[in-house]
């Protein structure tokens, strides 16, 4: 069995909106083990969004516990967040999120710059980690030259190269068409072969096939768990 | 520690690097952000000139009078105005230098060198034929006077003990007069007429120009102490010019020259003297509220324009603050520190700021260099201090200015900031 990265018990995160609280998510226990690939699901309003956050350490539990490689993130400060998420957790955005007016190999090098990374060392990263996506020829290009899959490359390229614990995809192939979207999804599936964790969100169930375990939200709760 | 520090760098080299990207890409607004500091630091610079060439026409109009000379006289010059106080005063005479001179050759430890009485006008007029100058100084003193005064002879020579103990109707005369009674020959020789009396011209003074703007050295005729009794009688003006031996000693010089006024007086101990002993000092005392006024009105109204300009940027950055969110929150996601967005914003604000300063200094360097070419009188002074404070001043803008939105940044929350539109 591979180690554990996360565990979550009794996790809930609540939010009060006026007088009601509204429970996002309600009593999570779930574990992640390293070279996991998962595909997180359910329809708006299930708490997907809450749990990646929560994952990704952009939020923080209301209570219960939420370890990632053996510590209590819940009772990090924000300083020690920011470090968990620049060291552990490597991030894709449905909406990209580059730098639109840096090129490639600045915008994969933004981790390593709060990594505290030396230039060169960085340069050199990126440049791998670009090559790995099959972006070698792409580095100097901004992302305004490239079209929707190459961006989506680079900042798969850009959650790679500080060698995180997890790669945390919020519906990655949101704004692809299907074509691309299968590219990227084989892109990942090779990164999973090489022992990379991925969890992934995603409300496409033909994207969810693509991972070896489907998780199910409704209504903040775990509705399913299974592995394919 | 080693490892943050280097983090530190790589981070801070980072901002930079962001900073000038940010005021490269939005030229106009970055220029028109910096409109702000450049004028109130071009304001402030020029203020500081100014200051800087009063102070130094001051200094220069000071040495005129010279550090080494005190004076006697019925009233004070640090309460001028007050002519009241000084109204039923006795008139000094001119026999008290003789008096003071020869108490002082008794003295070996005085730090009294030379009295030199003086009787003077301010109401005279001399003419040359048909050229007439009028509200010029007139001064009756003796052969020691260059002694407690500073002036060059271009031409001629001061008169000589003789001519000044034999009254003789000789004169010397300062440039304005020597040009003005005679623009286009030698007045050397010459004789003028004051009061219809004839002076012969003996010697010339090279121009040496006004003290304080005020009063012209180059507009005097000086004459032999009973010459000038011959001409306007006894009751005119008399000071008694005491040069002292060591101009850093001037006060025990004038405790000195005080009792031995009230020794000559003969004023009873504990009553209060009827005559005043003036330095040169008395004029800066009177100029330092003056000049200290100017400044602390000048610093304030600058400082207004540099209030604004500090409020321009706040309110920019604010906006880049806003309109760069979504950056903000990527940059958290991926490792940001609240204190590297921090850092960020303060370094972009303050980088504005250093340009919008250095920009201003340049700029008040032209004005100030143009000032001078075209107007070489006029008192101005730049300084290195002016740079660094300006500078300073400039940083210390972009600090302020740029904390509150840095703040606001930094605490941004990095879900909501990733998913703001």
């Amino acid at each position: 069995m591979e180690p554990v990265i996360i565990s979550m018990v009794s996790l809930c995160r609540h939010y009060e909106m006026g007088d009601q609280i509204v429970k996002a998510l309600d009593n999570i226990n779930m574990e992640f083990r390293r070279n996991d690939y998962a595909a997180i699901m359910g329809p708006s309003g299930s708490g997907k969004s809450t749990l990646m956050n929560i994952i990704g350490c952009l939020d923080t539990p209301t209570s219960g516990i939420y370890e990632l490689n053996g510590t209590n993130v819940a009772e990090m400060d924000d300083d020690e967040l920011a470090r968990v998420r620049n060291r552990e957790i490597g991030f894709v955005f449905q909406t990209f999120n580059l730098l639109p007016r840096m090129n490639c190999l600045r915008n994969v090098e933004l981790p390593l710059i709060y990594a505290g990374v030396a230039p060169e060392e960085r340069h050199e990263r990126a440049e791998q980690a670009l090559l790995s996506v099959g972006l070698g020829d792409r580095i100097q290009h901004k992302p305004s030259e490239l079209s929707g899959g190459q961006i989506q490359r680079v900042a798969i390229a850009r959650a790679l190269v500080n060698k995180p614990s997890i790669i945390l995809a919020d519906e990655p192939t949101g704004n692809l068409d299907t074509a691309t979207s299968h590219d990227i999804m084989e892109m990942f599936g090779k990164l999973s072969n090489e022992g990379n964790t991925i969890i992934l969100i995603t409300h496409e169930e033909d994207i969810a096939r693509f991972t070896h375990r489907i998780i199910r939200l409704r209504d903040g709760r775990i509705e399913s768990d299974e592995r394919q | 520690m080693k490892q943050n520090l280097q983090q530190f760098r790589y981070e801070t080299a980072e901002s930079l690097k962001i900073a000038l990207f940010q005021i490269r890409s939005n030229k106009i607004r970055s220029f028109l952000t910096a409109l702000g500091v450049i004028i109130g630091i071009v304001s402030i610079t020029m203020m500081g000139t100014a200051i800087n060439g009063i102070d130094m026409g001051f200094e220069k109009s000071l040495s005129m009078i010279g550090y080494d000379v005190i004076y006697v006289q019925k009233t004070s010059w640090s309460t001028m105005g007050e002519w009241w106080r000084y109204r039923n005063r006795p008139d000094l005479k001119t026999e008290y230098a003789g008096q003071i001179n020869r108490i002082i050759a008794d003295n070996p430890a005085t730090e009294l060198e030379i009295a030199v009485p003086q009787m003077s006008t301010y109401q005279a007029m001399a003419t040359y034929k048909d050229r007439v100058l009028e509200q010029i100084f007139s001064l009756g003193t003796n052969q020691e006077y260059l002694k407690t005064a500073s002036g060059d002879l271009a031409a001629g020579r001061f008169f000589t003990p003789g001519e000044s103990a034999g009254s003789e109707m000789v004169c010397v005369v300062g440039d304005d007069i020597a040009s003005g009674l005679f623009p286009n020959e030698n007045a050397l020789g010459k004789t003028i007429s004051l009061k219809n009396r004839k002076f012969r011209i003996v010697g010339v003074f090279k121009k040496q120009g006004k003290f304080l703007g005020l009063f012209s050295f180059d507009n005097q005729v000086i004459m032999p102490l009973g010459a000038f009794e011959k001409v306007y009688g006894r009751k005119m003006f008399v000071t008694i010019r005491v040069k002292i031996k060591d101009e850093t000693r001037v006060v025990e010089a004038k405790e000195e020259l005080l009792g031995l006024m009230r020794r000559i007086r003969r004023i009873a101990p504990g009553k209060e003297e009827n005559f005043s002993i003036n330095e040169q000092k008395a004029f800066k005392s009177q100029l330092d509220p003056i000049k200290n006024g100017i400044a602390a009105a000048g610093i304030f109204i600058t400082g207004m324009s540099l209030f604004v300009g500090a409020i321009g940027i706040m309110n920019i950055t604010f906006v880049s603050v806003r309109e760069r969110t979504r950056e903000i929150g990527l940059r958290k996601a991926l490792g940001a520190k609240r204190k590297t967005i921090l850092l960020q914003f303060l370094i972009e604000s303050v980088m504005i700021c250093l340009l919008g300063g250095l920009v201003g200094l340049v700029t008040a360097l032209l004005i100030t260099f143009t000032i001078e070419k075209a107007i070489p009188d006029f008192p101005v002074q730049f300084s290195f201090t002016l740079v660094f404070a300006s500078l300073g001043v400039s940083v210390l803008t972009g600090i302020i200015s740029g904390l509150a939105p840095a703040v606001n940044a930094s605490k941004l929350d990095p879900a909501d900031s990733l998913r703001y539109e």
